[in-house]
């Protein structure tokens, strides 16, 4: 059965060619429409697809309220006009074309920026609990949603230059690592209930210790061994790196990736403590991270606007598997969405933070909330982006539905 | 008949005898008579003209006329007798012409007296006797009476009775008739056949060989003609054949019809094909003058006429650069006077045809391409520094000098407005502000990276600060070393030239300078450098080192000084060698034998930057006219090459540490990038490519870019503007 659809672009252009569409989706039921083959108009561009679906739902749920939907054409997402994506890619209108949608990646509502002294230089957030921030006024802080400081941690007498949170056992205790411009790493464990920040302790497992220990020296590079300050001799050291190491990532046990200013991407492996690869870039690069399908693809960013992203399981070539170069400065962060395959962000010092899927080549929304650079960006409870940078806020923009 | 005789003397005598001769057969009266004429011919052969003989000439035609007409008829009548007789003796006469002619020729003279022709009366119309009684006068003067006319009738029997009547003719001139003989008849009668006049002259002889051959060298044959003369030649058609064949084949080429020449040709045009026609070696066509426009017109259009401004302002220009001809309308081509330079002008062009030697220039066709240095492409000399991506803002005035770290994390900044800024590279974060209170002229930090300590001029002074840097067993060095007791005793030379103290307000040391007006600038952060490599050296030590420096280094820096400029320098990264220019040269000196070793001549105007290549073997000098010249130490003090990029002042010059790029940047705001590659090979030369023009910075008070440096490990560009920006430009 053919249902037609009257649709603004409908009713403007009566003689445009139409196009035999089924619309289906992996989403629940009352976001799922009659699986049915309708004629639409081929001018339709997302905008006109979405709005045809929120009608299709509308007319079996009167109560639907229409949502942003976006759609997927053999594994793409269509950007452009139907008709032009058809002959673009090659696809024949003849045939009753499939069409997915899924729901539209883009932050819904801006939160509060909460406001630092000074300039915001990392970020994490990778509890859904809190988020940890980084500062240049020499402090680490602890934010609650909404805005809310919880804890400041001291102790560094130089800027924060990197935090991560190690490990979160239970909902009990996190332990938080810090680094520093004065060239130290500085292990905060902390109890969840209580923020006592005048600690600094080292009562983490051991190997985990070690572990974040190397990886996180490597911050300031240049094969110098660098002091804790109260005890733990690095364990072993990771030696290639001609330049100062800007990145390191740890995502699985045994493997460690790390981004250099020396053009170079290093797969270390951590019992031998030997680079297992080498994948050579020509830019310095800033930040890298580890996901997408599989875990195995390699996003770095450096000083050039251009966001690349490498499949080391595909032999014999270092090239870039996916370039994004909508920036226009030095990108200064970049993350993976931890669930999803496809989805990424990018900071740059343009001011900008963006908002990828590897199946299209254009940012799926740009976060234009900082005035200044960007310096650090992180997903937060799988829905939110948060982003700290030189204006001193830590922005959250929260409502990206990633199923 | 007569004309022969009365015309020619010689006939007359001849027939003088022979009438004589004949006289005896006719009638004796007449003797008498005849001899009288013969007389009166002789006397008028003397006296008439040419006129008088073409007369006789006109009659004796008529008479020849009559002849044919009585020869037709027969019966015409003539005279008398006697008339006969005498047409006898006529006929007598002209039958001894022909035989005796010659002879007649050699006794003319002799044989005039003989001759009585009767009537003397001359060449004269014969109408003017035609009334008179008498024909005219004979020799003696007497007149000769006309004989008695016979009336026709008579005259007619006569005839008709005389069988000879058609011979007769009657000779008005004598009033006699006259009879011609058979002899003379015949001739007559030949002449109108157009025959010879004479039976016996053979006009169609046998040809008489007169050539005798017996005795003759080289004798003409006189053998018959062979028969192959008559035969065709077979050589000659196998020629023929030849000629045939070759002509079908191509072989032969007939020529090409001549092109005619064009009858006109363009007084206007161009001369150089006229230069091929003349067959002159080194003919070379004057250039033509200049063709008249519009201008020159009698009646120009409105735009050539100049205003009456345009005119004043003729007379305000100077003389040479006055139009020459200024246009004027008039309305008629009459109404044109006479060009008044027109001899000045045309003299003018003469002098230059005559004075300007005209030469054939040799054009060599080379396509300029080709020409150009084969530079390998931009591409494959990446990477360079292309575009700014960072800037780092925060000075308030002019940013004069910058220095990075050698670690490249971090780079101070000295600017007008009395600060020192330390910034992280990476981030664009200025982390440190230093006031000293007087304007930079030079900040520099220390290479080593253990000690991160900075060296800034200022005014007068030199500072050496602690920049707060690194961990803390480095801050404790560098406290250590930045400390310096109580005034130590001053000592004799040094003291009069600098002091160490201790900086009040700043973690750092001062050197307060006495003696020099001039600011030393980085001469002594370059000496700081030295002290620093050394280690932590004794105080006096490094007292004793500056002194021995600045010893070696006074009279050039003191006449530099006494010229009010500041003297660049720089030292070898490896030897102990040091560059000193002076306002043209470069000086090199060695340091530890203390005395100059070469000079290097840069032919710029001023020098205003030099920087060292880290081999050390090649030195780039800047130059306030904005060339930057490339020497090579071991090729010539000349400059291997001088780029010309800069329309401005050129303010300072930049080697990277590791990568082949040197930059120079320049008050005209911009930063130019180049490849200088040094080959470990002394066989090759260096290659230079000029690879990137940086823009963005601002003009402020004529300044443009102040400062470049390189990042010591990445291929990126700090340049300092007088805009109080610092820019890095990035691969």
């Amino acid at each position: 059965m053919d249902m037609n659809i009257e649709t603004p672009e409908d009713q403007n252009e009566e003689n445009s060619r139409r196009v035999q569409v089924r619309f289906k989706t992996k989403l629940k039921p009352p976001q799922k429409v009659p699986s049915n083959s309708i004629a639409i108009p081929s001018n339709l561009t997302r905008f006109g697809l979405s709005s045809v679906v929120n009608n299709l739902l509308q007319a079996v749920n009167p109560e639907w309220k229409s949502e942003p939907f976006d759609f997927l054409i053999n594994g793409e997402l269509v950007r452009m006009s139907l008709e032009q994506f058809l002959l673009a890619k090659g696809i024949s209108a003849e045939k009753v074309l499939e069409i997915e949608y899924i729901k539209a990646v883009a932050p819904q509502k801006e939160e509060e920026p909460s406001l630092h002294d000074d300039w915001v230089s990392a970020v994490d957030g990778s509890n859904p609990g809190f988020i940890l921030t980084g500062c240049y006024d020499n402090l680490g802080r602890v934010w609650k949603a909404g805005g809310v400081c919880t804890h400041i941690l001291e102790g560094h007498c130089g800027a924060v230059s990197s935090v991560n949170i190690i490990k979160s056992d239970g909902l009990k205790y996190v332990t938080v690592a810090t680094a520093s411009k004065d060239q130290t790493l500085r292990l905060w464990k902390v109890c969840s209930g209580s923020w006592d920040c005048t600690i600094s302790l080292w009562r983490t497992n051991d190997s985990d210790a070690a572990g974040n220990q190397v990886s996180i020296k490597k911050r300031k590079g240049n094969n110098q061994v660098e002091e804790p300050q109260l005890e733990g001799e690095a364990i072993s050291t990771l030696v290639g790196h001609t330049q100062c190491v800007s990145s390191v990532v740890w995502p699985q046990q045994e493997t460690i990736y790390s981004a250099s200013w020396d053009h170079s991407v290093r797969t270390w492996d951590v019992e031998m403590g030997k680079d297992l690869s080498d994948i050579f870039c020509g830019k310095a690069l800033n930040c890298i991270d580890i996901g997408g399908e599989g875990s195995a693809l390699i996003a770095a960013g450096g000083s050039d606007p251009i966001l690349r992203i490498w499949d080391p399981r595909k032999p014999g070539t270092s090239a870039p598997v996916f370039q994004f170069s909508s920036h226009n400065s030095w990108i200064s962060a970049c993350k993976w969405h931890n669930k999803s395959w496809f989805h990424l962000i990018s900071a740059s010092y343009d001011g900008k933070v963006m908002l990828w899927d590897l199946r299209t080549a254009w940012p799926l929304s740009v976060i234009d909330s900082h005035k200044d650079k960007v310096l650090c960006a992180d997903w937060w409870r799988g829905d939110s982006v948060i982003s700290g940078g030189v204006d001193s806020k830590l922005c959250v923009s929260s409502g990206v539905s990633i199923q | 008949m007569r004309e022969r005789k009365k015309s020619s003397a010689v006939e007359v005598s001849s027939v003088k005898k022979k009438k004589e001769k004949k006289t005896k057969d006719n009638n004796e009266p007449r003797e008498q008579k005849e001899k009288e004429e013969s007389q009166s011919i002789m006397k008028q052969q003397k006296n008439t003209t040419s006129r008088s003989k073409k007369e006789k000439q006109r009659k004796a035609t008529e008479d020849y006329q009559s002849l044919r007409e009585s020869e037709l008829s027969g019966d015409e009548v003539h005279g008398t007798d006697h008339d006969v007789d005498n047409a006898d003796d006529h006929h007598e006469e002209d039958q001894t012409d022909g035989s005796e002619g010659h002879r007649g020729v050699e006794e003319s003279d002799s044989s005039e007296d003989e001759v009585a022709p009767r009537n003397t009366i001359g060449d004269v119309p014969l109408e003017w006797y035609k009334d008179e009684k008498h024909i005219g006068y004979d020799i003696s003067g007497k007149k000769i009476t006309k004989k008695e006319r016979q009336d026709k009738l008579a005259s007619f029997l006569a005839n008709v009775d005389d069988s000879k009547s058609w011979r007769k003719i009657y000779d008005e001139y004598n009033d006699e008739e006259v009879e011609l003989t058979k002899e003379e008849i015949r001739l007559v009668q030949r002449l109108l056949k157009g025959k010879a006049p004479h039976t016996d002259f053979d006009q169609y002889a046998d040809y008489v060989d007169w050539f005798k051959y017996d005795d003759a060298l080289h004798p003409l044959s006189n053998a018959p003609e062979p028969k192959r003369r008559f035969i065709p030649s077979k050589w000659e058609s196998k020629k023929v054949v030849q000629y045939v064949r070759a002509i079908r084949k191509g072989l032969i080429k007939f020529d090409e019809p001549k092109e005619e020449e064009p009858k006109f040709y363009l007084l206007w045009g161009d001369d150089s094909s006229a230069a091929e026609k003349a067959n002159h070696l080194a003919y070379i066509p004057a250039p033509k003058p200049k063709l008249p426009g519009h201008e020159e017109s009698y009646n120009p259009s409105l735009e050539y006429i100049p205003t009456q401004e345009e005119l004043n302002s003729y007379q305000l220009m100077y003389e040479e650069d006055r139009p020459k001809f200024i246009p004027r309308r008039f309305t008629s081509l009459r109404s044109v006077p006479a060009y008044e330079n027109a001899v000045k002008d045309s003299f003018e062009r003469c002098m230059d045809l005559y004075l300007c030697p005209r030469v054939r220039k040799k054009r060599v066709n080379i396509d300029p391409e080709t020409l150009k240095p084969k530079l390998p492409s931009r591409k494959d000399l990446k990477p360079y520094p292309v575009a700014c991506y960072l800037e780092y803002k925060g000075h308030k005035g002019a940013v004069v000098s910058i220095s990075t770290e050698a670690s490249g994390q971090w780079f101070a900044s000295g600017s007008t407005d009395g600060t020192v800024r330390i910034w992280e590279v990476e981030s664009g974060r200025c982390l440190r502000v230093l006031e000293i209170g007087e304007a930079i002229q030079y900040v520099a930090w220390n290479p080593l990276p253990e000690l991160p300590v900075l060296a800034v001029s200022a005014g007068q002074d030199v500072l050496i600060l602690n920049t707060g840097l690194g961990n803390e067993e480095e801050q404790r060095r560098v406290k250590d070393l930045l400390h310096v007791e109580t005034p130590t005793a001053p000592d004799d030379n040094m003291a009069s030239i600098v002091s160490w103290l201790q900086h009040d307000k700043l973690d750092g040391i001062r050197l307060r300078h006495f003696k020099v007006a001039f600011s030393p600038l980085s001469i002594f952060s370059c000496i700081f450098v030295l002290v620093l490599d050394l280690g932590l050296v004794e105080d006096h030590l490094l007292k004793n080192l500056l002194l021995a420096l600045m010893f070696t280094l006074d009279g050039v820096f003191g006449r530099m000084a006494s010229q009010g400029r500041l003297p660049l320098h720089v030292f070898h990264p490896t030897r102990s060698i040091f560059f000193v220019s002076t306002k043209k040269n470069i000086r090199v000196y060695d340091l530890l034998k203390q005395r100059l070793i070469k000079k290097l001549e840069t032919g710029l105007k001023e020098v205003s930057s030099i920087a060292i290549h880290p081999a050390g073997d090649n030195l780039i000098v800047g130059s306030r006219e904005g060339k930057l010249c490339w020497f090579d130490m071991d090729l010539s003090s000349k400059p291997y090459r001088v780029l010309k990029c800069h329309p401005k002042d050129i303010t300072n010059v930049a080697f990277h540490r590791s990568y082949p790029l040197f930059a120079s940047c320049s008050d005209d705001c911009t930063a130019y990038v180049f490849h200088g590659m040094v080959y470990s090979d002394l066989n090759q030369n260096p290659l230079i490519v000029p690879l990137e023009i940086l823009r963005g910075h601002t003009s402020s008070n004529g300044r443009g870019v102040m400062d470049c440096k390189f990042h010591p490990r990445q291929p990126w560009l700090f340049t300092a503007g007088a805009d109080s920006v610092i820019r890095l430009y990035c691969h």
